[in-house]
C-alpha cells in the first residue's frame, strides 16, 4: 500500500486512465476512439499550457507588485491592484467565454490558423482569470518572509532584494506552496475548460456558424452521440438491466464524461495529500 | 473599513462607465455602418417599383442607370448588382434572421430584469444552502475523525463499506453540473427552478472544494494552545455523537453551537476564518449558475439569453447581462467585507 495520499492518487488516476484506454482500443470503434485521445491529449495540453501561464504571470506581477510598494510607487501600485481586483470581480467563466468568442473571430479571420498558434492563446484567456491565486499566494509569502529575521539579515549581508525574494523566499522555501497551487490550478483549467466548450458547443443553433475551435473532452461530451451515451446512464436508472449496455454501445460519452469526473477527483486527492504531506 | 468600500464603489463606477460607453459606441458604430452602406448605394435602396425577381425590370434598371451615368457601364453594372443583391439580402434576413437581430427595448429590458431577478434568487438560496452544507460536512467530517481517534474499531468490513461509500459520494458531488443533468434528464425535468437550486448546490465540485477547506481550518484551529488550555479548564473533550458529545442534532442544526464543549470554539474561530473564503466561493458558485444555465438552454434565463446574444452578435444586450452578474459579485464582495468588518470587530472587542 502506498504511504502518501498523493501518490497513492497519481497512481489511481495513470491506472484509471490505462484501464480505460486498454478497454476502449478493445470495445471502441477506431473514429471514436480518435476522436476521444485527440481531445483527451487536447484538453491536458491546454491545461499545462495554462499552469505555464499562469506562473509566469503571476509570478512576474507579484514581483511587480513587490518592487513598486517597496520603492513606495503609489500610482502604479494602486493601477495594479485595481486591474486585479476588477479581474477577480469577473466570474472566470464569463471572462474565458469572451476570451473564446475572440479567438473564434482571430481564428476566422486567418490571423490564428494551426493548433500550435491556438492552444497557447485559449491557455492565456484562461490563465488572465486564473492567475490571481497564484499572485495572492506568491505575496503572501514573500510578505510572511519579510517579517522574519532571516530577511533583514540577508539583506545586511548584501543580498540584492530580488535574489532573496526570487531565490529564498519563493523558491527554498515556497516552492511546495506554489506547487500545490499550480496542481489545483490543472484541476480548474480542466474544469473551465471543458465546461465553456460543452457550453459553447452546446448552445450553438443552426443560425450561427459552428466555432471551429480544437475538440476537446467538453466539446466532444457536447456532440449529439456522446449527449445519446449520457442520457442512456438516465434510462439505466429506472431500467437497471440496460447497465451492461452503457460499458459496450455508449462507450464514447461515458468514456469521456468519465475522463473529465475522474480527472477532476484525482487531481482534488492529489493535491489535498500533497498539502496533507507538507503539512500546508 | 472605508478605504475598502471606496474601492469597491470606484471599481463599480469604472466598469459600469466604461461598459456603457461601449453600449453606446456598439449603437453608434452600427449606425454609421448602415449609413456607410446606403450611402455606397447613392440613395438607390429605396426604390420601390421595381420587381427584382423580374430579370426584365433588373436589365431596365441597369439601362437607366447607364442612361443617367453614362460613360461608366462596368461601374453601373456593379453598383444594379449591389442593388439587387442587397435586395435579395434583405429579403433572406427577413425570413431566416429577423429573431436574431435584438434591440435594447423597454421589453427586452423588463424581459432582462425578470431574468435577472430570478438568477439573484437562485444566487442568494443556492449561497445559503452551499453555506450550511459546507459547514456541516466539514464538522461532521471533523467529529467523525476525532470520534474515530477517541475508539479503536476493529470493524474491517465497516470501515471499507464507508470509505466506498464516501468516494462515491465524491465522485457524484465532483460531476460537472451538465454530466449530471444530462444523466438524468430522460427521467426527470431538468427545466425546472428547483433542479437547477440542486445542481448548483450539489455539483461542480463546490460543496466538497469548500468544505475541505472549512475542515482544514477546524483542523488548523484544534492544533492551537488555546484548545489545550481549555481543555485542562474542564471543557468537554469528548467527541461522541451522542451527548456529552456531539450530538448529530447540533450538528445539523442551522445556528450550530456547542455550549461548553471544546469544539464550541474551534468551530467560531474555523466560521471566522472561513468569511473571507466566501467571496472565493460566491465567484466559483456564479460561474457554477452560468454553466447550468447555458448547458441546459432553459430558455428565460439570465446565463443562457447571454450566450444567446453572444452568438447572435447583440453584444449591447450581452454587456448589459455582464454588468449584472458584476454587480451581483460586487455586491457579495461588500457584504462579506462588511460581515468580516463586524467580526473583527466582535473579536477586538470594540463593538462598543
Amino acid at each position: 500500500m502506498i504511504k502518501y495520499k498523493d501518490i497513492r492518487w497519481t497512481v489511481v488516476w495513470l491506472t484509471g486512465i490505462l484501464f480505460l484506454a486498454a478497454w476502449d482500443i478493445l470495445f471502441l470503434n477506431k473514429p471514436a476512439l480518435k476522436k476521444v485521445a485527440a481531445g483527451f491529449v487536447n484538453t491536458f495540453t491546454i491545461a499545462v499550457l495554462v499552469i505555464c501561464i499562469t506562473l509566469l504571470l503571476g509570478w512576474l506581477t507579484a514581483l511587480l507588485l513587490h518592487f513598486l510598494s517597496l520603492r513606495k510607487r503609489r500610482t502604479g501600485y494602486m493601477a495594479i491592484m485595481f486591474i486585479l481586483n476588477l479581474l477577480r470581480s469577473i466570474p472566470q467563466v464569463v471572462g474565458i467565454l469572451f476570451g473564446y468568442i475572440l479567438v473564434s473571430y482571430l481564428h476566422d479571420a486567418g490571423i490564428l490558423k494551426s493548433a500550435f498558434s491556438l492552444f497557447p492563446v485559449l491557455a492565456f484567456f484562461m490563465s488572465l482569470f486564473i492567475f490571481i491565486e497564484v499572485v495572492d499566494l506568491i505575496r503572501e509569502r514573500i510578505d510572511h518572509f519579510r517579517k522574519l529575521d532571516f530577511y533583514n539579515a540577508m539583506r545586511v549581508c548584501g543580498i540584492p532584494e530580488s535574489r532573496v525574494v526570487n531565490f529564498h523566499i519563493l523558491w527554498k522555501n515556497s516552492r511546495i506552496h506554489i506547487f500545490n497551487k499550480l496542481i489545483s490550478i490543472f484541476g480548474m483549467a480542466i474544469f473551465l475548460q471543458c465546461s465553456v466548450d460543452f457550453i459553447i458547443s452546446v448552445g450553438l443553433s443552426t443560425d450561427v456558424n459552428e466555432v471551429s475551435l480544437p475538440a476537446t473532452l467538453g466539446s466532444l461530451l457536447a456532440k449529439i452521440d456522446s449527449k445519446q451515451d449520457i442520457l442512456a446512464i438516465g434510462y439505466t436508472l429506472t431500467n437497471p438491466a440496460y447497465a451492461g449496455h452503457l460499458f459496450f454501445q455508449h462507450l464514447q460519452g461515458i468514456s469521456i464524461a468519465f475522463l473529465i469526473v475522474f480527472s477532476l477527483l484525482s487531481i482534488y486527492n492529489i493535491s489535498n495529500g500533497y498539502a496533507e504531506r507538507h503539512r500546508l | 473599513m472605508k478605504s475598502k468600500l471606496l474601492d469597491h464603489f470606484s471599481s463599480i463606477t469604472f466598469v459600469t462607465a466604461i461598459l456603457l460607453f461601449a453600449v453606446w459606441a456598439i449603437g453608434v458604430s452600427q449606425k454609421i455602418n448602415a449609413k456607410q452602406e446606403a450611402s455606397k448605394l447613392k440613395g438607390l435602396t429605396d426604390i420601390t417599383f421595381i420587381d427584382f425577381s423580374d430579370p426584365f425590370q433588373r436589365a431596365l434598371l441597369k439601362d437607366a442607370l447607364n442612361i443617367y451615368y453614362p460613360g461608366q457601364y462596368d461601374k453601373n453594372d456593379s453598383l444594379a448588382r449591389a442593388i439587387i443583391s442587397l435586395k435579395e439580402q434583405q429579403f433572406s434576413d427577413k425570413l431566416q434572421k429577423s429573431h436574431l437581430t435584438q434591440a435594447l427595448t423597454p421589453v427586452k429590458w423588463i424581459e432582462l430584469i425578470i431574468a435577472y431577478a430570478k438568477f439573484l434568487i437562485v444566487y442568494v438560496i443556492v449561497m445559503f444552502l452551499t453555506y450550511y452544507g459546507v459547514q456541516t460536512i466539514a464538522v461532521a467530517r471533523f467529529v467523525l475523525k476525532k470520534s474515530a481517534a477517541q475508539r479503536v474499531s476493529s470493524n474491517l468490513v465497516g470501515t471499507f463499506f464507508t470509505k466506498a461509500c464516501g468516494l462515491f459520494f465524491t465522485f457524484i458531488l465532483f460531476c460537472p453540473a451538465y454530466v449530471i443533468a444530462y444523466s438524468i434528464r430522460t427521467e426527470l425535468n431538468t427545466d425546472t427552478i428547483f433542479f437547477m437550486i440542486l445542481l448548483a448546490t450539489v455539483s461542480n465540485g463546490l460543496l466538497i472544494t469548500y468544505a475541505n477547506k472549512f475542515f482544514a481550518f477546524l483542523t488548523a484551529e484544534s492544533r492551537k494552545g488555546y484548545v489545550e488550555t481549555a481543555i485542562v479548564k474542564n471543557l468537554i473533550e469528548n467527541y461522541r455523537t451522542s451527548d456529552p458529545g456531539i450530538p448529530w442534532k447540533s450538528i445539523l442544526s442551522l445556528r450550530k453551537r456547542y455550549p461548553g464543549h471544546v469544539f464550541d470554539h474551534i468551530y467560531r474561530n474555523a466560521r471566522f476564518q472561513y468569511v473571507s473564503t466566501l467571496k472565493e466561493q460566491a465567484s466559483f458558485l456564479i460561474s457554477g449558475l452560468v454553466i447550468i444555465e447555458m448547458a441546459l438552454n432553459i430558455h428565460g434565463h439570465l446565463s443562457y439569453e447571454m450566450l444567446r446574444q453572444m452568438l447572435y452578435k447583440n453584444y449591447d444586450i450581452v454587456i448589459i447581462i455582464v454588468l449584472g452578474i458584476f454587480y451581483t459579485v460586487k455586491m457579495t464582495e461588500i457584504f462579506t467585507d462588511l460581515l468580516l468588518y463586524r467580526e473583527s470587530r466582535k473579536y477586538e472587542n470594540r463593538t462598543g
